[in-house]
């Protein structure tokens, strides 16, 4: 009898690591996110507090838009600043050092490619004036002439350049040119700015560099000790001309703390979210779980009231389990959650952002959450089954009862399930047609309570047909699993639910996915008409580009295309300016309403038809619209283009556009062929050799890449919804777990009557097959009609083809099966190895 | 040589080897001073073809010899046959080849699978080694065991009496060397006790089936061509062609 108890003790204790297991990876998550973002958070402002901890004002352009989201991008969306400015301020008592400066794009160039990502190469006036500039040389001198450039320590030291070395720098305005390293720097501490690389040139060459002759982007002023820098900061004011402001280094350190924390803020939403979906599927693991054993205890919970524990203290025992498990899964999960973080941390030093070797900050807060979400979790998901063990009759100790479903619970079971189904549905389509998010994350839990509510009514003949093929194919053992997989169908179907949440959230992923390569697709059918797509970085690529490919034997027309932030009706926008010399040979506006080239020719505004209708434009209207640095303006709407995401909702003139940037940088050159011309791909390749930050592409190419992009970003949303499917996969391993303890006898008896120890495993393992089965295809039919919902939403947002990705869901069909014999692994050995006359002797 | 042998049996049972033996057979728990045999030096021959009970009082050994012999238990000592075949020599794949083969089980409770039918749970074995249905022996079975109706129900909507019936069908299914019931009428009526009772005896009557049956009973014991006593993990007596009345008298003689 001591070995049954054992056995019992160490069956709980599984039970219990096993549904933690569950909630720990949930809490997991939540904490390596919050410490993870709090951490990059504290860096930053670390960062920008030291490289402005001397500066006591800065001088620079108002800016004219309203919200200033652009406070990050190095352009600053500010007017330069005339040089003549500098020294008016210098002049200025109390002033110790007033030093303007530049900054641009300067990308070095190390064995042929292009070093760091374009998003973070920092050109700049190097300050030798070491209390305004945390620019540190660390070897060699200041670059004094216009070949010289000083670099960050980081690339310095992974490309192996010495001070002396020559080195190829990529530059937004003029053709790469090469420079000789006159000094290595660091910024402040660090090897370099938080991953950005670092190309310093004496002011004068920055400026020549940067476009920038005769102005500066900041001026950055030193007060002399004991000066009164609120009268210093009234007295520098009064000689600015108009439109330059003066500010506090403090104030510029805090807009650039709040600009980085606002991009991380989306960071941790984005990671939270797919921590709560894990969390969510563990929620369905525990309340199986505690179902099962509630059920298991039937007898125990009611003798509990036959000696008379109240229905409320029996509620408060199962809830005061789920609470103690729900701590004690919190605060493993916050403990791994740090690791989780340290984690991250050097996988980002791997991409090479290399943080400060700051330790990692926990703020009391990270503990708060996320012991409160996992207990709150563990806690809720148990009170369904703590309701369920109140409702025991007491004389069910004396009875040998099943956990058995009545008729009427079950019809209940429907209607609820139903009305929480359908509300969710409602919600979804509601949050999906306003748009709100929040309904529509709503609407899906519901959807998925509901759907997990109903899954029961067809777990039973879902199972017996998913069965069938395994019956006949393994023989006894695969009917005996499927036979087991029948025999509770709600214990089948909460276990399966888990994964039908994971693999529902999968396959509306795929099916959104595979709608927006498909549009993506069309999008560049539909839009381009050049034979070659020249692309760079992001930010743009030098202007020397596209008249040097325009000189290529058999090039037709060369388009140019830039893009830059306006404000239109005191809103921030995108504006796309391109050259419309030519352009019906390269671009397909899809005009329907005014004149497309003639109308951008004749300085006019393009919008798209989705903005015309959302903003009551037709052609003819006169929009107010502002830039940063050429201010408020009018413009008249020339003509209106079928809605294409490609090429954005407002497009101007490049004449226009360029009297309204300064110096902006091509992000697209689009080249047509003259008639009979050959080898002009190659001719483009060839010249473009020297910018190894630029490429050139034929359309089918481009398409390509823009669908391997969309796939890529498909591939990280799918390791994020891993986690999900594996703690659904541990929800499996629990049911199994506790199914072969459940029937340890029955097991002993087959194999008395000559069960071999692989028949049981086959037996095990086809149930679990069954369970993840009957998940994955409730889940993949959900999920195609979530993915289609969501991708017909999102039409205005350029997704106008809904495609299904029959392969990949066959796909995710099999995996699942995969996973479900995965997950049977332990449980069948378990069950294999169960001793024979122990399982009959006991009871 | 032994081929020979077993072909005797066929014809002439007397000469044969027993369908099971046990050679000093001994079992003990536990260490030092807590030590417990539970078999003390075993010797017990089974004969083929003859309904042997074996009797003791609770805790004489009788539940732990049967498992030894059956292979579910491993002896401290000694050796047990089942036929000419060594137990000890046979790793787990073995052991299940000779009891889903060799060996019929019926137990005092939860003898059958519960998501099987009845007559699913009589070719458990047969299905198990993937063989063929014997299906005029199964007729015969199911026929004289009176659940030919019952073939299609789940245990739970069968009786006591029923499921025992089910149980003793499959034991028997593969034509076994020898059936080991553990208190197979333990827990049912006198009149349901009667009948599978009455069952096995007519089995090992006119099929040659050799069954060991451990059991309190008397009047149960009473159907057996012999009984074993069993005390303290030793073999104590026995008697041949027991009646109710002389194993009570065996019983009280050695109680006493």
């Amino acid at each position: 009898m001591g070995k049954v108890t054992v056995k019992g003790l160490l069956a709980r204790k599984l039970r219990l690591a096993l549904t933690g297991l569950a909630i720990v990876l949930g809490v997991t998550f939540v904490t390596g996110t919050l410490v993870l973002t709090d951490t990059l958070n504290r860096t930053f402002d670390s960062l920008v507090g030291s490289a402005y901890q001397h500066v006591s004002f800065q001088i620079r352009s108002d800016t004219p838009f309203s919200a200033t989201k652009a406070a990050l991008s190095r352009s600053g969306d500010r007017k330069p600043i005339p040089a003549s400015v500098e020294a008016a301020v210098r002049r200025v008592p109390g002033v110790a050092y007033a030093d303007g400066s530049v900054e641009g794009y300067a990308q070095f160039v190390a064995d042929g490619n292009a070093v760091g990502n374009s998003g973070s190469a920092l050109g700049f006036s190097y300050d030798p004036n070491r209390q305004l500039s945390s620019v540190r040389l660390v070897a060699g001198r200041a670059p004094t002439s216009a070949d010289a450039v000083i670099m960050d320590k980081a690339t310095a030291t992974k490309y192996h350049f010495r001070v002396g070395d020559h080195v190829r720098v990529l530059l937004g305005s003029s053709a790469p040119r090469t420079f000789t390293i006159s000094g290595i720097v660091t910024f402040g501490s660090d090897d370099n700015l938080a991953g950005a690389t670092l190309a310093g040139f004496d002011l004068a060459t920055a400026q020549h560099l940067f476009n920038s002759r005769g102005y500066y982007g900041t001026i950055d002023v030193l007060a002399k000790p004991g000066a009164d820098n609120v009268r210093l900061q009234r007295a520098i004011a009064r000689v600015l001309p108009p439109g330059v402001q003066v500010v506090s280094g403090q104030t510029v350190a805090n807009e650039l703390s709040s600009a980085v924390s606002d991009a991380l803020s989306f960071l941790s939403t984005a990671l939270l979210v797919f921590a709560l979906i894990s969390l969510f599927v563990g929620a369905f693991t525990i309340f199986n779980t505690f179902s099962i054993t509630v059920g298991q205890r039937t007898r125990e919970l009611a003798l509990l009231r036959i000696v008379g524990a109240s229905r409320r203290q029996l509620f408060r025992s199962v809830l005061g389990e789920a609470a103690v498990l729900g701590l004690a899964a919190s605060a493993v999960g916050l403990g791994l959650g740090v690791l989780a973080a340290l984690g991250l941390k050097a996988l980002l030093g791997a991409f090479g952002i290399t943080l400060p070797p700051a330790s990692l900050v926990f703020e009391a807060r990270t503990a708060v959450v996320a012991i409160a979400v996992g207990v709150g979790v563990t806690v809720i998901s148990a009170i369904g089954p703590a309701r369920r063990a109140v409702r025991i009759a007491p004389v069910a100790a004396l009875e040998d009862s099943r956990e058995d479903e009545g008729e009427v619970s079950m019809r209940r079971r429907v209607r609820t399930g139903s009305i929480v189904g359908l509300a969710g549905i409602a919600a979804l389509v509601a949050g999906l047609t306003a748009p709100t998010i929040a309904l529509v994350g709503a609407g899906a839990v519901a959807m998925f309570i509901g759907a997990g509510m109903l899954a029961p009514v067809v777990a039973r003949p879902m199972s017996g047909v998913l069965g069938r093929p395994l019956a006949a194919l393994l023989g006894t053992p695969g009917r005996l699993g499927r036979e087991n997989s029948m025999r509770s169908p709600r214990r089948t179907a909460q276990t399966a639910a888990a994964l039908m949440v994971g693999l529902a959230l999968v396959s509306a992923i795929a099916v959104l996915g595979a709608s927006l390569s498909k549009s993506a697709k069309s999008e560049v059918d539909s839009a381009i008409r050049a034979a070659y797509i020249v692309t760079g970085p992001n930010s743009g690529f030098s202007n020397t580009v596209a008249p040097a490919v325009s000189r290529i034997p058999g090039v037709g027309v060369v388009t140019t295309a830039y893009k830059g932030p306006f404000e239109l009706r005191g809103g921030q926008q995108s504006l796309v300016g391109v050259t419309t010399a030519g352009l019906p040979q390269t671009v397909n506006l899809a005009i329907t309403a005014g004149r497309g080239a003639p109308a951008l020719a004749a300085g006019q505004l393009l919008i798209d038809t989705t903005t015309a209708s959302a903003k009551h434009l037709s052609v003819g209207s006169m929009v107010p619209v502002t830039f940063a640095q050429t201010g408020a303006s009018r413009i008249r709407v020339g003509g209106i283009f079928k809605a294409n995401p490609l090429i954005g909702s407002y497009v101007v003139g490049a004449r226009y556009f360029l009297s309204h940037f300064d110096n902006p940088l091509p992000i697209v050159v689009l080249a047509s062929t003259r008639p009979g011309a050959r080898n002009v791909g190659r001719a483009i390749n060839n010249y473009l050799n020297v910018y190894p930050n630029v490429g050139v592409k034929t359309r089918a190419q481009f398409e390509q890449s823009q669908q391997s992009s969309i796939n890529q970003e498909l591939g990280l949303v799918y390791v994020l919804l891993a986690l999900a499917i594996v703690v659904a996969l541990i929800g499996i391993v629990n049911t199994l777990m506790l199914s072969v303890f459940e029937r340890t006898h029955e097991l002993g008896l087959l194999r008395a009557v000559g069960m071999k120890r692989k028949q049981v495993k086959a037996m095990i393992r086809s149930e679990a097959v069954i369970i993840a089965l009957f998940g994955a295809v409730i889940g993949l039919i959900i999920g195609t009609a979530l993915g289609v919902a969501f991708a017909a939403s999102l039409k205005q947002q350029g997704i106008t083809e809904i495609a299904i990705p029959y392969a990949s869901l066959v796909g995710f069909l099999v995996l699942s099966a995969l996973l479900g014999l995965a997950a049977a692994s332990w449980p069948a050995r378990r069950a294999a190895r169960l001793d024979v006359l122990a399982a009959i002797a006991a009871d | 040589m032994l081929n020979e042998v077993d072909d005797m049996t066929q014809t002439d049972q007397g000469l044969a080897s027993p369908a099971a033996r046990a050679v000093d057979l001994s079992k003990t728990y536990g260490k030092g001073a807590a030590v417990v045999r539970a078999l003390d030096g075993v010797n017990v021959e089974f004969d083929r073809g003859r309904f042997t009970a074996v009797m003791g009082p609770s805790g004489s050994g009788k539940s732990t010899l049967m498992h030894c012999m059956a292979g579910l238990d491993t002896p401290t000592s000694g050796r047990a046959f089942v036929g000419d075949q060594e137990i000890e020599a046979l790793d787990d794949a073995g052991l299940t080849d000779l009891r889903r083969d060799q060996i019929g089980f019926v137990f005092q409770s939860f003898n059958l699978v519960p998501t099987l039918t009845a007559g699913e749970n009589i070719t458990l074995p047969v299905d198990l080694a993937g063989a063929e249905i014997d299906q005029p022996w199964f007729d015969y079975l199911v026929g004289a065991l009176g659940i030919a109706d019952r073939l299609s129900h789940r245990p739970s909507e069968m009786s006591g009496g029923q499921q025992q019936r089910v149980a003793c069908a499959r034991a028997l299914i593969r034509r076994p060397e020898l059936i080991f019931a553990d208190e197979p009428t333990g827990n049912l009526d006198s009149s349901s006790s009667a009948e599978l009772l009455s069952f096995l005896r007519r089995s090992v009557t006119e099929h040659d089936q050799s069954i060991v049956m451990v059991t309190h009973d008397p009047r149960g014991a009473a159907y057996a061509d012999r009984v074993v006593f069993l005390a303290d993990g030793k073999v104590v007596g026995e008697l041949a062609s027991p009646t109710a009345d002389s194993v009570v008298e065996q019983m009280m003689k050695l109680g006493g």
